[in-house]
């Protein structure tokens, strides 16, 4: 209502400015808070005391103009910065054309016009005469990788973004023609490279890799220019043009600084160690998300569990000290055995619903039906005031039942249990009738047919309400330890925050010492010593009060569920069984161990580990060396297994720096693909550049070939610079071997986690669950995930104790009431249920002579497989029983169906 | 000094709604501080995500 | 991901303006879950579904089928 009568009107910054609202207004439909706000910057009202339409229109009384900004003082243990990202400068995109040309847009632009939410409903169209566009161009580094404006970083994220609007463009417009303009493809996170090709091929996108320097308009088209690596020059005309913006530092990151006492690197962005990634320079100030550096989600989302955790060890003293429980009246159990006495709430969802459908005509229909004893409609039933006077409403009336029909009880039905449950009744007592995202949206243009179909969702909720019943709300006590199979840098650093985090870690490794993968390497990616810190690690771990190591053991088998693991380790073939709560997984992966290239004919063609090995070993082998020659993405990306290995870019820049600081007149080449030193690494590969190491791209069918001689070696390899093949007299042949998986198959069954195609293990969901894995108390980290950096392993180490800490710290695992329950006097032990059960939830067990079936509950996940083929109906599931669903289909004949 | 069971977490994009959750989820109180009238950053301005273009929202 | 078994009585078909009634068992996770988007989303079709949400469609007895077309169902749509 207030958006409609203000006068005033702003541009929709949510939109990306290219819409407009008016000054009060609510970012989107679903945005948190779910209440309008008003733009102060614009309002009449706060500007210059004049109008008050909103506050005179709003028929919740919720708009004060009294109200003050208020300082408070807040005593906290520790500070988590997640400020995010800041915009790069429009004066930098000025240069391409945006602000001066009307068809030039930012990718964020962009996104809001695929968006079926956004200004344009999801078309497609170009700024300058709404047309649909047929040419476009995505060009990319616009404000990354580019030192005239100060960010010399690479974004890390643009590369991925404009595959993605690519993508979705050419769904929504088969016809158009998209080129992608690339410096280098960075798509090098998990499973990136993969759906990369893969939509490159299904949409017909191209790739050009170039830098466009300038956009131009000619005849009201949109002129780029280019160069390709061959040396070619090329022009062409496009309809529209989208910048693949960066990502700046938060533009208050200096004002942040001051006020926490942090310090910044120099790009403005949050100062952090490679071993220590998410500490600030200041003790208890923790940082996450791109303000450590640019990232994507998946990446964010971990570093945010992490900080979590590091807050946690710091605070683990005060855990519980300052948190406020919730306490609920008893259930009044008189009242829900009584006849089914159900009251109906019909919610108007404002216009949502009651500009469709007949809010009125449906609650009164509702009266009709057997059982209801009381009927109402609701403006906004979700809202805090209706709520409470829903509660006062079944007190009153003493409701034993309650049917909200409104929105989708995916997103609602918590709410209203706690409604419930508020006020003594069983949570289990309310239905909801989805009038609203499966009725009202989906038939805006038939409000006739909407109404009866509402009529119909409520009838047969309420006669599913009639055979509700209350459902108890298990929990299951957890053991408070957790198990960390894997003892390299990521299981530690997991073992130490979990231990840290005040619970009892048994480390298991199944080598005879700690340190995996980190064992070999020399400097870590910043330059640090890479043994000192497995050192201090290892010291931290065995010096543990919390954390009893295990060496030279595996695991033989894992049984249990959350909380309530139990694993036979398995020591010198001596087995001992533990107890456990949670499980992380860090098995860790390996290097590569490359195939053809001359590998193992010379002791001059080595890895990259190989080669970190030899320099600690000392320089004598680099006295004769002239020429040194590493190639990239051996075994990677299509080479034999799919997947980018996604740190050997950086490992060849820094070990070619390294070599250049041992002996500066050593000549390096590195064949690359793509180089793929992706956020601040960037500064190493101009380094390198700089230092004169020759970076030469080859293509997959033009591969680099190492030749044996009798005398030396001899790198031969295609210049597509100079259209002809080099050949170079190689001293040391570095191949950059990718990351391969551990063997993970055997555990994989044992837990039953499953693993990706390229036997990696696979997380729960990939954006917003990157720790944990499908099966519930079970987490992972590092290597065992996907290749990633020593820093990237020890933020997912972090997050990954952060989440297996969460039930520890709770002591009791709640369990879903909707789960399956066994009649064992009906059951006739057929074990139907066992074989078909995909969670492992129901055993047989002897029950007298005779067999019989039982849930664990905790393991249930209530899909009701079970009761759906059990032969003697024996099997009853909380919440959806046949005799409700039976009930349900009978109500959906209007004129009722008798039993048969 | 006994230390304080409350942290704070600034910004309410992506990341410090994470951190927030768990921070909660762990046994700590916890205040979300954001500059913009509704949490969820820039990741909510976002059509969909790479690489199975699901929802963002 | 969503099977469609409409039923059609061939004389109702031949009747002009035949309106299908459909009974949806759809599932929790996914199937309720992407109905529920394209509200979001306001993508518009047909109201001539009406819904039964159960938790996964292993739930969905082949009695219940049989029920349905008995209550007067045109046509069973099982989502998951």
């Amino acid at each position: 209502m207030c958006t409609m009568y203000c006068p005033r009107p702003v541009v929709d910054t949510y939109n990306e400015r290219l819409d407009i609202t008016r000054a009060p207004h609510i970012d989107y439909a679903q945005a948190i808070p779910s209440s309008y706000y008003i733009d102060a910057k614009a309002c009449l009202r706060v500007n210059y005391e004049t109008c008050n339409l909103c506050a005179q229109t709003c028929t919740a009384g919720a708009i004060d103009f009294s109200q003050q900004p208020k300082e408070l003082e807040l005593k906290v243990g520790a500070v988590v910065l997640t400020p995010g990202f800041g915009r790069v400068d429009d004066e930098v995109l000025e240069r391409f054309g945006y602000g001066r040309f009307p068809d030039v847009l930012t990718a964020f632009e962009f996104e809001r016009l695929t968006c079926a939410s956004g200004p344009t409903e999801g078309h497609i169209v170009r700024p300058s005469d709404n047309q649909v566009p047929k040419k476009i161009a995505f060009l990319q580094c616009i404000g990354s990788r580019d030192e005239t404006c100060g960010n010399g970083y690479c974004s890390s994220v643009c590369c991925m973004y404009a595959v993605k609007e690519a993508s979705v463009a050419k769904e929504h417009e088969p016809d158009l023609d998209i080129s992608i303009f690339f410096m280098d493809v960075r798509t090098m996170g998990k499973g990136f490279d993969e759906a990369r090709k893969r939509a490159q091929e299904k949409y017909g996108i191209n790739v050009i890799r170039a830098r466009v320097p300038r956009v131009d308009q000619v005849d009201g088209k949109l002129a780029l220019t280019w160069t390709t690596g061959d040396g070619e020059h090329h022009s062409d005309l496009f309809d529209m043009v989208v910048l693949s913006v960066g990502l700046e530092s938060p533009e208050d990151a200096e004002t942040i600084a001051r006020v926490t006492d942090i310090e910044l690197n120099h790009y403005n962005f949050c100062r952090t160690s490679v071993d220590s990634p998410l500490l600030s320079s200041r003790g208890g100030v923790l940082v996450a998300g791109a303000f450590q550096g640019p990232k994507d989600i998946p990446e964010s989302v971990t570093q945010a569990s992490g900080a979590a955790a590091i807050a946690s060890e710091l605070l683990a003293d005060a855990r519980n000290s300052q948190t406020v429980t919730v306490t609920y009246p008893d259930e009044d159990k008189a009242l829900e055995e009584e006849e089914p006495r159900i009251g109906v709430f019909v919610c108007h969802c404002g216009v949502n619903i009651a500009g469709v459908v007949d809010v009125k005509a449906v609650r009164d229909y509702a009266g009709t039906l057997p059982g209801v004893v009381l009927y109402e409609d609701t403006l906004y039933s979700c809202s805090q005031d209706a709520l409470k006077s829903i509660a006062e409403k079944i007190k009153e009336n003493r409701l034993n039942r309650v049917v909200i029909s409104a929105c989708s009880p995916r997103t609602h039905e918590p709410l209203f249990q706690e409604t419930l449950r508020s006020i003594g009744l069983n949570p289990a007592l309310v239905e909801m009738a989805n009038i609203r995202d499966q009725c009202a949206w989906v038939h805006a243009q038939e409000p006739d047919k909407a109404t009866e179909k509402a009529k119909d969702l409520v009838r047969m909720a309420v006669a599913k309400a009639r055979l509700l019943t209350p459902l108890d709300q298990p929990t299951v006590d957890v053991t408070p330890s957790a198990l960390v199979i894997g003892g390299g840098a990521a299981g530690m650093s997991a073992a130490l925050s979990i231990a840290d985090q005040g619970y009892k870690v048994v480390l298991v490794e199944r080598s005879k010492e700690l340190g995996g993968n980190l064992k070999r390497l020399k400097w870590t990616l910043d330059g640090q010593d890479a043994s000192k810190v497995l050192k201090d690690m290892i010291k931290k771990v065995k010096a543990h009060k919390n954390i009893q190591v295990f060496t030279g053991s595996q695991v033989e088998s894992v049984s249990g569920y959350v909380g309530n693991f139990t694993s036979a380790l398995s020591r010198q073939g001596k087995t001992e069984m533990i107890n456990h709560g949670v499980i992380v997984l860090a098995t860790g992966g390996r290097e590569y161990k490359p195939k053809g290239y001359a590998y193992g004919d010379s002791t001059r063609i080595v890895t990259q580990l190989e080669l970190e090995e030899k320099l600690a070993r000392g320089r004598g082998f680099l006295r004769n060396a002239r020429n040194v020659v590493m190639i990239q993405c051996v075994g990677s990306r299509g080479d034999d297994m799919q997947h980018c290995s996604r740190l050997c870019c950086i490992q060849a820049v820094k070990n070619a720096l390294k070599l250049k600081e041992l002996k500066p007149e050593l000549n390096i080449y590195i064949f690359y693909r793509d180089m793929r030193t992706y956020g601040f690494y960037e500064d190493l590969y101009r380094e390198a550049r700089k230092q004169g190491v020759k970076f030469i791209r080859y293509t997959l069918d033009r591969k680099p070939e190492v030749i044996k001689q009798s005398r030396g070696i001899k790198v031969r390899a295609f210049d597509e610079l100079i259209g002809e093949d080099l050949e170079i007299p190689a001293s040391l042949v570095v191949l950059s071997a990718g990351i391969a998986p551990g063997e993970n198959e055997e555990l994989s069954k044992i837990i039953k986690a499953p693993l990706t195609s390229e036997g990696f293990f696979l997380e729960a969901h990939a954006k917003l669950r990157p720790v944990e894995v499908a099966v519930d108390g079970v987490y992972l980290c590092g290597l065992a995930h996907g290749p990633k950096s020593l820093e990237e392993s020890v933020a997912q180490a972090k997050a990954a104790a952060a989440k297996a800490t969460i039930p520890l710290a709770k002591g009791k695992v709640a369990v879903a009431p909707i789960v399956s329950k066994v009649d064992q006097d009906k059951c006739i032990g057929c074990g139907i249920c066992e074989s078909l059960c995909p969670f492992n939830a129901i055993v047989l067990e002897k029950v007298g002579k005779r067999k019989k079936a039982k849930t664990i509950t905790a393991s249930c996940k209530g899909c009701g497989v079970c009761a759906s083929h059990c032969p003697t109906i024996a099997i009853s599931m909380g919440g959806f029983t046949d005799e409700a669903i039976m009930a349900q289909i009978h109500a959906f004949s209007p004129e009722g169906c008798e039993e048969a | 000094m006994a230390k304080s069971g409350a942290i704070m977490v600034l910004g309410g994009g992506v990341a410090g709604v994470q951190t927030a959750l768990d921070l909660s989820e762990l046994g700590y109180y916890v205040y979300l501080v954001e500059k913009k009238a509704s949490i969820g950053g820039v990741m909510a301005q976002l059509d969909k995500t790479f690489p199975t273009n699901d929802c963002s929202l | 991901m969503a099977q469609q078994n409409v039923v059609k009585k061939e004389s109702e078909m031949a009747q002009e303006g035949f309106e299908p009634r459909i009974l949806g068992f759809f599932c929790h996770w996914c199937c309720y879950a992407a109905a529920d988007s394209a509200g979001v989303s306001r993508y518009q079709y047909p109201p001539n579904v009406r819904v039964i949400r159960v938790m996964c469609t292993g739930r969905i007895d082949a009695r219940f089928i049989l029920e349905a077309f008995r209550c007067g169902a045109d046509g069973v749509f099982t989502g998951g």
